[in-house]
C-alpha cells in the first residue's frame, strides 16, 4: 500500500471512528437527559403536592424509588410497572392520629401510553372522576394523567379515610397541567360490543399472561417493540375476546401468526378459524403488519365479524 | 423462543378441564396428571378456633400454641408435642425457621417463639436455631442449617397467584425475579437445590386471616382478609398449599358470589407435584384430617 492509500484509508478509519463516538456520545447524552428530565418531572410535581389533606399531614420524608430500588418496596407488583417502563416512583404517607395512614404512590411511567396501559392492568371498581380515567375500590383509588400513574391506598377503611383519599386524588390531578395521549391502536378496535372497561392496552407477555393465560412461551412475540391490546365484546347475547398486536415490521407479524397457528391452533382451517375444546371458536388474521386475534368467541361467527370489523391500521 | 421445547398452551388446560371446572379446582391446571402418578399419600392436618382471634383482631396466644401442638401431635400419630418433635428433628441439628415477614400479613411472633420453644425443648441448642425471611442467604445458622421449618401466612399473591409455602422459599436464591414466568410455575426447582433438598421437617401454612384477594400496588386490603382462625400442618409442602388454595379458591366464589379463579392461577403447586416431585397435590392423594372448628370450613 502506498503512502497516499494509506492516508486515504487513515482518515476514512478516523472519520468513522469519530462518528461512532458522536454518536456514542450523542446516546449516552440522550440517556443522561431523559432520567434528568424524568427526575425533573417528578420532582416539580412533588414540591405542588398537598402536605395535608382533611386533617391527614404528610410524613416530613418523601421516598423514591427506581425500576431496581422499586423490588424493595412493592413485593410482587413491581414488576408490573416494570413492564409498563416505569422510570420512578414516589411514595408519600399521610398521618393522621385518629386514622389509618394514607400511602400516596405516584409513578412516572415515561409515557402516557404506558401510564394509561399500568392503570388498565387492573380496571375493577367504580369509576370516577379524577384524572383521564380512574376507579375507586374499597381502600384504594387509582387514576393516570400525563405521563403519571397515580395510587392513593389506605391502610384500613373508614368513611373519614375513604373521604380523604378522593379528595387526596383529585388534589394530585390537579398538580398534573397537561393531559396524555391514549395509545393509538386503541383506534383499531371495533367498536360496536365493545366493553370498554375490560381494556387492557400491553407490551410485554407478562401482562398478556397475567389476564389471559395463552402459552408458556412468547408465541406472538410481543415485546416492547410491539402494541398490544386485549378487550372483551358483547354482541347480541355473545361474548368474545379480541388481541390485536400491532408489529414494527409486516414480516415480524408474519412470523407471529405461523408461531401462533403451530402452537396454538394447528388446526384452524383455511380461514384461520378453530374450535376450541371448550366449545368456543378462536380465529387469527393478518392485517399488514396487524395480527388480530380472536382468542375466544361464543360462535365462529361473532369472531367472524369481529375480525371483518378490525379497523385497518395506517399502513 | 426455543424451538426444541414443546409449548404448553391454555389449550392443554382446557382439555384437562382445569379451566372450565366450576367449584373444583380452579386454577390449580393440570392436576388430574398428578393424580395419576403418585401413590402414596400426603398427610395434612386443618385445625381451627373460632376463639383465637379477638373481637379487636389481636391474636389469643395460649389458643394459638395449643392448636398449633395439636396440629404436630396428631399429624406425626405422637402422644404429646415433645415426642412429636423429637421426630422430627434431632438435638444436633443446626435449624432455620424460614418465615414471612410480609408487612400487612406477617407470620405471627408468636407461633415464630412457639416453634423455637419446641426445638429446644427437644435439645437444639439456642444458638443452633435462627428464625429469618429476607436475610436467610446471609445468615449463618440457615447457612449450615441441617433441619428446616417453613411457616408463613397464606395470601393471594400478584404473579404466583398464591404466596404459598413453596413460594416461601424463593428468598433461598439470589435472583428471585428469575422464578416469576409463567405465574412462578418453577419454584418448586428452588426446593430441589442441594443446599435446601431434604432439609425441609414440617411445613405450617398459616391461616388465620387469610388475604383471599389482592388490590393495589402493595396487594392488599383488610377487606379482603376473613378470620378463617386455622393452621394447615404437613411434612408435604405441596398437599398443604393445595389444601389452603382450594380454600381461598371456595372463599373468593363465596365472597364474590361467582366463579373468580385465583389470578393468575397457582400453577407452581401442581407443578411442584407433576414435575418437581415434591408432595401430592391433587385432593385424593392427601389424607386431610380436619380438628376443631368445622362452621364455614370451606373445604
Amino acid at each position: 500500500m502506498d503512502f497516499k492509500a494509506f492516508m486515504k484509508n487513515f482518515h476514512f478509519a478516523t472519520a468513522r471512528i469519530s462518528h461512532c463516538l458522536a454518536v456514542l456520545t450523542l446516546s449516552i447524552c440522550t440517556v443522561i437527559m431523559t432520567q434528568t428530565a424524568d427526575a425533573d418531572s417528578l420532582k416539580k410535581l412533588r414540591a405542588r403536592l398537598p402536605g395535608q389533606i382533611s386533617g391527614w399531614k404528610a410524613e416530613p420524608e418523601d421516598r423514591i424509588f427506581d425500576p431496581t430500588t422499586i423490588f424493595s418496596y412493592i413485593n410482587g407488583a413491581a414488576e408490573v410497572y416494570k413492564a409498563y417502563n416505569m422510570r420512578h416512583c414516589l411514595s408519600r404517607r399521610y398521618i393522621n392520629p385518629n386514622g389509618p395512614p394514607i400511602i400516596l404512590d405516584i409513578f412516572d411511567m415515561g409515557s402516557s401510553e404506558d401510564a394509561y396501559g399500568v392503570f388498565t392492568h387492573d380496571t375493577d371498581g367504580e369509576v370516577m372522576d379524577v384524572g383521564q380515567d380512574a376507579r375507586y375500590r374499597p381502600g384504594w383509588l387509582s387514576f393516570w394523567k400525563h405521563r403519571f400513574f397515580v395510587s392513593i391506598f389506605m391502610e384500613e377503611e373508614t368513611t373519614a379515610a375513604e373521604k380523604a383519599v378522593k379528595e387526596l386524588g383529585r388534589a394530585v390531578a390537579a398538580q398534573i397541567p397537561t393531559k396524555g395521549s391514549r395509545p393509538s391502536i386503541l383506534l383499531l378496535l371495533p367498536q360496536e360490543g365493545l366493553e370498554s372497561e375490560s381494556i387492557h392496552y400491553m407490551h410485554h407477555p407478562i401482562v398478556l399472561n397475567y389476564h389471559f393465560y395463552l402459552a408458556d412461551e412468547n408465541i406472538l412475540n410481543i415485546s416492547s417493540r410491539t402494541d398490544a391490546v386485549l378487550a372483551s365484546y358483547h354482541r347480541e347475547g355473545q361474548k368474545a375476546l379480541l388481541l390485536l398486536v400491532l408489529y414494527p415490521k409486516t414480516e415480524n407479524a408474519v412470523k407471529s401468526l405461523t408461531g401462533f397457528l403451530k402452537h396454538y391452533l394447528p388446526d384452524a382451517d383455511k380461514t384461520g378459524a378453530a374450535l376450541l375444546e371448550n366449545g368456543k371458536c378462536a380465529a387469527v388474521r393478518l392485517k399488514n403488519r396487524l395480527l388480530a386475534v380472536v382468542l375466544e368467541a361464543d360462535s365462529r361467527e361473532l369472531a367472524e365479524s369481529l375480525l371483518k370489523s378490525v379497523k385497518h391500521n395506517p399502513d | 423462543m426455543k424451538k426444541s421445547k414443546r409449548v404448553i398452551t391454555r389449550r392443554d388446560f382446557i382439555r384437562t378441564g382445569s379451566y372450565a371446572a366450576v367449584g373444583g379446582l380452579m386454577g390449580l391446571p393440570l392436576l388430574s396428571y398428578a393424580a395419576d402418578k403418585k401413590t402414596q399419600k400426603s398427610r395434612a392436618v386443618l385445625i381451627r378456633d373460632n376463639k383465637i382471634l379477638e373481637p379487636g383482631g389481636s391474636l389469643r396466644k395460649s389458643n394459638l400454641e395449643e392448636i398449633f401442638d395439636e396440629a404436630v401431635t396428631t399429624l406425626l400419630d405422637a402422644e404429646d408435642p415433645a415426642s412429636a418433635w423429637r421426630q422430627l428433628v434431632q438435638p444436633t441439628d443446626i435449624v432455620g425457621v424460614k418465615s414471612n415477614v410480609w408487612g400487612p400479613l406477617p407470620t405471627p411472633s408468636h407461633l415464630e417463639a412457639t416453634i423455637k420453644k419446641r426445638l429446644m425443648a427437644v435439645g437444639v441448642k439456642e444458638q443452633n436455631i435462627a428464625i429469618d425471611d429476607r436475610g436467610v442467604r446471609s445468615n449463618s445458622v440457615f447457612k449450615k442449617s441441617t433441619a428446616l421449618i417453613n411457616v408463613r401466612p397464606m395470601r393471594t399473591h400478584h404473579w404466583s397467584g398464591l404466596g404459598t409455602l413453596l413460594k416461601n422459599y424463593i428468598m433461598f436464591v439470589s435472583t428471585p425475579w428469575m422464578y416469576h414466568g409463567n405465574a412462578c410455575e418453577r419454584l418448586g426447582a428452588i426446593w430441589n437445590k442441594s443446599h435446601i433438598k431434604g432439609k425441609t421437617r414440617l411445613n405450617i401454612l398459616v391461616m388465620l386471616t387469610p388475604l383471599f384477594h389482592g388490590v393495589g400496588p402493595h396487594h392488599y386490603s383488610r377487606r379482603y382478609t376473613w378470620p378463617y382462625g386455622g393452621l394447615i400442618v404437613s411434612t408435604d409442602p405441596v398437599a398443604a398449599d393445595a389444601t389452603g388454595a382450594r380454600i381461598i379458591q371456595a372463599k373468593r366464589h363465596e365472597f364474590f358470589g361467582k366463579d373468580r379463579p385465583i389470578s393468575p392461577p397457582p400453577r407452581h403447586i401442581e407443578a411442584a407435584d407433576n414435575k418437581f416431585d415434591l408432595g401430592n397435590s391433587h385432593p385424593d392423594r392427601i389424607d386431610l384430617i380436619k380438628l376443631g372448628w368445622q362452621k364455614d370450613i370451606l373445604i
